[in-house]
């Protein structure tokens, strides 16, 4: 639904200009980023030149990725802790959707109410207790124990555009499937999944995003250095824990964790868009 | 005798057949593990946490019950006390600019003309790259003499090229401000465009026909219509500004008047040990963004009525 016809002429590259070089102010800082990782480490503490652009290098990347920070352990972290929270995510998500909007169970009302109130509460302030819960658990400094509070905080959200997504599905598609004998897991898997695959894309990004950028609770919950996820690696970067800062391994490492996101959101972007106008909106 | 049977199964709707309980059965083995989830994670640790708050709960080690004393003695500590004026200050100076800011960018990229789309992709990066990456990027660039913020600043006379950013008070908070704002108003952008397109193109057409200026449609028209838009924009920003974190943890080091609820939790329950003093900020924290969440719910609820 699109408001008002695109005009022609003066109008429009009016606009354009004006909306390019205000895009252009936004994503400065951003492509700026990416040119200071290419700056070899020792400029990267001397004021920006114009004659940096004449010697790049790639020497920041190696640097971090190789023996002396080793930030690709810390990189695959961050990768299996992102992967296994949206795949989490997603199957809970999904199956509680799937379970609320198209069966009727005693305390169902009770089961979303819980849900809701999830939805509510931000895990900074429980962060002392789920610290406590993840030691008993024997799942402190785990990123399994990581996996299942992000999972568990992103399930709210999860559940309710699963929930708006089952309930769209048309209810014959699913009673045909039952006549024809199919029990609720092969009509999910067979006849719903092809209809449910967006609100799982939306869950997912979701996810994968939330655990990628996590930093608090990753800080908490992590004690050693071969666990940390990207973000606690970069902390440790930043304020140079063994030995001087070097500002050219941390603009590698900003780029590095820069770049699945973005790459991401501009793939996936019709489901971020589409999740945050039904979950925030629509709720 | 139909008539009586039917009343009859009004009556005593928990006797369902075989097929509504084998149903019943799958819906509630489905919605087991989300729920097992939230339960352990969330519902839980919500009482623990009140729990908590009324102990002495060291570290390690055992604890007594203290009943209220962590709360008397929260409201006598300046530093709690100075943690939450100090957030509440944050609060109230980027609030109003990411709004504003969010809203004129959903006026750029409300509409279909050409290149709208690619700005909306553009303007919302900085909230998709994180604010924790983002901070990172700025510690970088607010360096004095190195960092890029004092090279065009200064290139453009407003400050001298060796201006320290994150180690005072105001320059600091003026900084984080302004990043934060680069940040979030992609996010206000896109909550208030869903609201501004969802308004029926007939309103601006008759507006048209009545001669009406750009300002008069947006004041009576758009303004009017995207109310929960707008008040769930806000909503959304100010539980973000109450529980920042990483741009003041990342970019100040030891400064504790920079020091934010959220900080202030961190370093006494993980940093001094104190668990259970540190719990005692989290629950009023809790209590807080319980009722503004409420509020967004009852908007909600509204919305769909």
């Amino acid at each position: 639904m699109g408001r008002q016809a695109p005009p022609r002429g003066r109008g429009s590259y009016l606009y354009l200009a004006a909306g390019s070089g205000l895009a252009f102010a936004f994503a400065l800082p951003l492509l700026w980023a990416v040119v200071r990782s290419l700056e070899p480490s020792v400029l990267a503490t001397a004021a920006p030149q114009a004659a940096d652009f004449t010697h790049m290098t790639v020497s920041n990347y190696t640097g971090l990725l190789g023996p002396a920070e080793d930030i690709g352990l810390n990189l695959a972290n961050s990768v299996i802790t992102a992967l296994g929270t949206a795949a989490l995510t997603v199957v809970a998500s999904t199956l509680a959707g799937y379970g609320l909007s198209r069966f009727r169970f005693r305390g169902s009302g009770l089961a979303f109410g819980a849900i809701l109130v999830a939805l509510m509460i931000p895990f900074q302030a429980v962060l002392t207790p789920l610290f406590l819960e993840l030691h008993f658990f024997h799942l402190l400094n785990s990123l399994l124990g990581l996996v299942l509070v992000y999972s568990t905080f992103n399930l709210p959200f999860g559940v309710f555009v699963m929930r708006n997504t089952f309930a769209e599905v048309p209810d014959e598609l699913a009673d045909s499937a039952h006549v024809d004998g199919a029990g609720p897991m092969a009509t999910l898997v067979r006849v719903l999944r092809p209809l449910v695959v967006p609100g799982m894309a939306t869950t997912a990004i979701y996810a994968f995003l939330y655990s990628w950028n996590e930093f608090l609770q990753a800080l908490t919950f992590l004690t050693s250095d071969n666990l940390f996820t990207l973000p606690v690696k970069l902390f440790n970067v930043e304020i140079a824990t063994y030995g001087a800062v070097n500002f050219g391994y941390l603009s590698a490492g900003v780029v590095i964790a820069m770049v699945p996101c973005v790459a991401l959101y501009v793939a996936l972007q019709r489901y971020y868009v589409r999740g945050l106008i039904s979950g925030a909106l629509k709720g | 005798m139909a008539q009586e049977v039917k009343e009859r199964a009004q009556l005593v709707p928990s006797r369902r057949s075989p097929q509504q309980r084998a149903a019943a059965r799958t819906g509630a083995w489905l919605t087991a593990p989300a729920l097992v989830l939230v339960a352990t994670f969330v519902l839980f640790p919500l009482g623990f946490a009140i729990y908590i708050s009324l102990t002495d709960w060291p570290l390690v080690g055992p604890y007594h019950f203290v009943g209220f004393t962590n709360y008397a003695n929260a409201f006598h500590d300046p530093q709690f006390v100075h943690a939450i004026l100090f957030t509440l200050t944050y609060t109230g100076i980027v609030t109003g600019p990411i709004f504003v800011v969010g809203y004129g960018l959903a006026v750029l990229v409300r509409s279909n003309r050409p290149g709208a789309k690619f700005f909306r992709t553009v303007f919302f990066l900085p909230f998709v790259v994180g604010l924790t990456t983002v901070s990172y990027m700025f510690s970088l660039e607010l360096q004095p003499s190195s960092g890029g913020v004092d090279f065009v600043l200064s290139k453009l006379g407003l400050v001298s090229a060796s201006q320290a950013w994150t180690v005072n008070y105001g320059p600091a908070l003026l900084a984080i401000s302004v990043i934060v704002v680069w940040f979030a108003s992609g996010l206000t952008m896109l909550v208030l465009m869903g609201g501004m397109q969802a308004v029926p193109d007939e309103l601006y057409e008759a507006a048209d026909a009545d001669g009406a200026s750009w300002w008069d449609k947006e004041r009576l028209i758009t303004l009017p219509l995207i109310r929960r838009p707008i008040a769930l924009s806000l909503i959304i920003s100010v539980i973000g500004s109450f529980l920042a974190f990483n741009q003041f943890f990342i970019l100040v080091q030891n400064n504790s008047s920079l020091e934010t609820v959220v900080e202030w939790v961190y370093q006494t329950a993980f940093n001094q040990y104190h668990l259970a003093y540190g719990t005692t900020m989290a629950v009023l924290l809790m209590v807080v963004i319980a009722v503004v969440s409420a509020a967004q719910f009852v908007l909600l609820r509204e919305r769909s009525r």
